[in-house]
């Protein structure tokens, strides 16, 4: 017993083969209680699966997983204590509202009357009061959601499972239902896992974030870290946007990028313990870029480049620049600074504190 | 702890088992109602009869036997002409009334699927029997004919020839066809349609060029079917055909239970096999596609 | 309206072969009427006397009862056979499922004459069985292929998901079984059942062949229709023919309604 509270769930070195492919690559994670995790990534890195792995309706190839410190290999989804938002909802068309939220009490055979009283306890907590008997098929998108998640919630389950539960949703019920799966999450203390592929989604809603790529995990960390320190160069183009540039470490923190005059001194920090003559890429985020004539005097890092495009998306404007060897450069500042030409010649600057290195 | 996972592991060697025994006990009867007859007249065809007796025996000479008789000839070719025929008439009967319930009938067209369906599902004795009502030489064709001033003298040849046999085979696997055709055809977009026509194809070109070629898998398919049931059809011939001309299974059927003659009969039942087979078996790649494309 | 259009021939022609397809339906339902003991055409005097006469005729009777109970029991074997079946080669990677695919539906494209003959052979090491056993052992053979065909693809476009959220909330293969798959299926399973049972209330050759001296009705039609028929048998038929298509019609508009609210959830 060296650890009082174990973990809602671990993954160690699971992975999922299907005949020649791999669907998961060795991902170990651990889940803490009552943590709000995302695991984000494109179409097919994985998700699913591994989402499936823990739910025990794909078994893995090797490694172990543990829910709440006991191994569950070779134990059924429904000896598990787990719950699912489906993506589909998967509402069973033949039962009520209530029916449906009642399910899971049902299997568990929890007696009747304390049934009862938790789903309308549910139905109030979801926002569905007085909609207990209606069919699910006459349930809006929004509705049907809010059901498919109370059907989980109910049975408190270790560990709630979401396969991108507001995929199916318009953007503004989608913003409205990820407050409240934020708000019901703050409310009731249970473990939340969520698939999704909007990093928007990942970073406002959770504590943690996997990011997957080819079956593998990038990086399992907070939605900060992930985009200001980002662990590899796929993370760092993945989450935000960044301009990247491949340079090699120099000693005592010099940087050159390649076909680019551009010299940076970066501290210990930011370079992680790498050796001098490493191959990296710089990471510069848009927003710590400034474009003008000339650059302010703090803005270490400094390339010219011919302004290309200029959009403005409200308090922001983009500004797109063509390096000399033909790569681009965006730049987001504020609206209310002046914007330069299109055409002309501007320089883009940053400081260097602000950079962050990947391995190349 | 380690209780609890020896329960876990039976009840996941029990849920291991679970596809099997669904699918065992119909493996199993097929095995056994299925196969086994049917590896059981192959054996037979092999074995030798004498007088009413049947001896083990390793030996074509049952088959040497049956095509030296020309009797055997001539049934088998009418039973393939027939089935030929009737396969030929059902396509061309068939494909208007598919292509109208698949691109005419708007939200009747289930309906319309169904009521061609339905006669299928009638006792072919009962189907059969209201033929002989239909044909008969006082039968209601004939008599319909004469009021109508049509023909002086009931015509004889409707009822007990092969030309009722035909009638009756294409009543029976008329609504086979309609499927098959059916689903082709509603896969057929409509704007490939309006493509061609769009492209100045005239109808007619239209038609051939690009409707046709795309309901060839139904058009196979259906086909296949009728000439392989039609081969098999013991009933119709046996109650419309007369039995002055004599169907290839009704020769079979003669064999097994008038003459008594099994490893004869058997013989003859693995060339009506062996038929069937080849038919599905040159058709594959198109009974193939069509599944793939319909989903069945 | 560019799309091909031949005006008013094609529902005229398929007009035409719905008539074909009804006429020998109409003629045994008309005949059924016919007060002449050998029905013909004009028919002067309509009665419904045959009706009586054939419901009164014990072994005309006990022959249609023999049928249904035989039939019954092929349907409800079939369907048991087909469905856990059905189930398997929709949800699960099975081994050599072409083969086992092949097995299943053998039985419809083999001839019915063959099959029969070869259960007559078969039977010979089981001569008690001949008659209602060895009838009811054949029609499930071949039902229960059709039956396993359309579960089969029934199965197929269930949702999955269904089946993993009950899990997913507590319930085991057999809760899961009987709480979701049964009930959303159920209108498929009825439909399956009462196909099953038209296609093996009407069979003739296999049962003809495995008979014995038991007597379902398309053995007693056969047999009649050697002789000069009684309007009684027309009587019988176009009652129990449009019990048929009263069932087979129902089944397959179930079956239709079924798969189109499949596609619009
Ligand atoms: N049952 C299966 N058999 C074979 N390959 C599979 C199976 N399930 C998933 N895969 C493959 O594994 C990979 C990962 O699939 P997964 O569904 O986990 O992706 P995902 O990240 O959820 O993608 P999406 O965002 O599109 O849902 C894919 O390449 C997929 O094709
Ligand atoms: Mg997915």
């Amino acid at each position: 017993m060296t650890e009082p509270v174990p973990n809602a769930v671990e993954l160690r070195a699971v992975s999922k083969v299907y005949g020649a492919s791999t669907a998961v690559r060795e991902v170990s994670m651990d889940i803490a209680r009552g943590a709000f995790v995302t695991i984000l990534g494109p179409s097919g890195c994985g998700k699913s699966t591994l989402l499936r792995m823990i739910s025990g309706f794909v078994s893995p190839s090797s490694g172990d997983v543990l829910i709440d410190g006991v191994s569950v290999l070779g134990a059924a989804p429904y000896e598990r204590d787990t719950a699912m938002v489906f993506q589909d909802y998967a509402l069973f068309p033949h039962r009520t509202v209530a029916q449906n939220l009642a399910f899971g009490l049902r299997m568990r055979k929890v007696a009747k009357d304390e049934i009862a009283r938790r789903v309308e306890a549910m139905l109030e907590l979801v926002n569905l009061k007085g909609f207990g008997d209606r069919r699910v098929s006459q349930m809006s998108g929004g509705q049907a959601q809010r059901v498919a998640l109370g059907r989980a919630l109910i049975v408190r389950p270790a560990v709630l499972l979401l396969d991108e539960p507001l995929g199916a949703l318009d953007l503004k019920l989608r913003k409205q239902m990820q407050a409240e799966l934020k708000t019901i999450h703050r409310d009731l203390g249970l473990t939340f896992v969520a698939v999704t592929h909007d990093q928007e989604e990942a970073l406002t809603l959770s504590d943690r974030i996997a990011v997957m790529n080819g079956g593998a995990l990038e990086q399992f960390d907070t939605p900060e870290n992930l985009y200001r320190r980002p662990a590899t160069r796929f993370v760092a183009d993945f989450v935000g946007n960044a301009n990247l540039f491949d340079a090699r470490l120099g000693s005592d923190g010099r940087v050159e990028a390649q076909g680019l005059p551009l010299t940076l001194f970066l501290n210990p920090v930011q370079r992680g313990g790498r050796q001098s003559g490493a191959a990296i890429a710089l990471v510069v985020r848009p927003e710590t870029i400034a474009v003008g004539a000339t650059a302010p005097e703090s803005h270490d890092g400094r390339v010219e480049a011919q302004v290309e495009e200029i959009m403005f998306s409200g308090a922001v404007q983009q500004i797109v620049g063509r390096l000399p060897d033909g790569r681009r450069i965006t730049a987001h500042q504020s609206a209310a600074l002046p914007a330069p030409e299109r055409g002309t010649t501007a320089v883009f600057s940053w400081p260097s504190q602000s950079v962050w290195l990947v391995d190349a | 702890m380690s209780a609890a996972r020896d329960i876990a592991r039976r009840r996941s060697r029990l849920r291991a088992a679970l596809p099997a025994a669904g699918l065992l006990p119909l493996v199993l009867w097929q095995i056994v109602f299925f196969v086994v007859p049917v590896a059981l007249i192959l054996g037979l065809s092999v074995w030798r009869s004498q007088s009413y007796r049947l001896i083990p025996a390793f030996t074509f000479d049952n088959y040497i036997a049956i095509f030296a008789r020309p009797a055997i000839w001539r049934a088998l070719l009418l039973s393939v002409e027939t089935a030929a025929f009737v396969t030929v008439a059902c396509a061309v009967l068939a494909y208007p009334v598919a292509y109208f319930i698949a691109k005419k009938a708007g939200r009747w067209r289930g309906l319309l699927l169904v009521a061609v369906i339905a006669p299928f599902w009638i006792s072919i004795v009962m189907r059969v029997a209201a033929w002989r009502l239909l044909l008969g030489e006082r039968g209601v064709i004939n008599q319909m004919a004469i009021a109508l001033g049509l023909t002086e003298a009931p015509m004889s040849f409707l009822l007990y020839s092969p030309v009722s046999t035909a009638i009756g085979l294409i009543y029976a696997y008329l609504p086979l066809y309609v499927l098959p055709l059916y689903a082709a055809i509603s896969n057929i977009h409509d704007n490939w349609i309006d493509a061609a026509m769009d492209l100045n194809a005239s109808p007619t070109r239209t038609f051939f060029e690009v409707i046709l070629p795309l309901s060839a898998p139904g058009l196979v398919v259906g086909a296949v079917f009728c000439f392989v049931f039609g081969l098999g059809e013991f009933v119709t011939p046996a109650l419309l055909g007369g039995g002055k001309q004599l169907m290839f299974s009704q020769v079979i059927q003669d064999e097994f239970q008038r003459r008594l003659d099994w490893p004869s009969g058997a013989a003859m039942a693995v060339v009506l096999l062996v038929l069937v087979f080849a038919s599905l078996a040159l058709s594959m790649k198109w009974i193939r596609r069509a599944s793939g494309e319909t989903g069945l | 309206m560019s799309r091909l259009s031949l005006g008013w021939t094609l529902p005229a022609y398929s007009v035409l072969l719905y008539a074909f397809l009804y006429l020998p339906i109409a003629v045994i339902v008309l005949f059924a009427f016919d007060a002449k003991a050998i029905p013909g055409l004009p028919i002067d005097t309509f009665t419904t006397d045959w009706f009586a006469v054939s419901l009164a005729d014990t072994r005309l009777v006990g022959s249609l009862f023999t049928s249904i109970r035989l039939a019954l029991l092929a349907a409800v074997l079939s369907t048991a056979l087909a469905m856990p079946a059905a189930m398997v080669l929709a949800w699960r990677p099975v081994r050599m499922k072409s083969l086992v695919l092949c097995l299943v539906l053998g039985p419809v494209v083999l001839p019915q004459l063959v099959l029969g003959l070869g259960l007559i052979v078969l039977f010979r090491a089981a001569p008690d069985l001949i008659g209602s056993p060895a009838i009811v052992l054949a029609h499930t053979t071949m039902t229960s292929s059709y039956a396993t065909l359309m579960l089969y693809s029934r199965f197929l476009g269930f949702r999955r998901s269904y089946i993993e959220a009950a899990m997913n909330l507590g319930a085991d293969e057999f809760v899961t079984f009987r709480e979701v798959v049964l009930p959303l299926v159920a209108p498929s399973l009825i439909a399956v059942l009462l196909l099953a049972f038209t296609d093996a209330f009407g069979e003739f050759v296999v049962a003809w062949f495995l008979a014995g001296f038991t007597e379902t009705l398309p053995i007693a039609i056969w047999t009649s229709l050697r002789q000069v028929i009684s309007p009684k048998i027309y009587a019988l038929s176009a009652l129990v023919i449009l019990v048929t298509l009263f069932v087979s019609v129902s089944a397959q508009i179930w079956i239709l309604g079924q798969s189109r609210r499949e596609c619009e959830s």
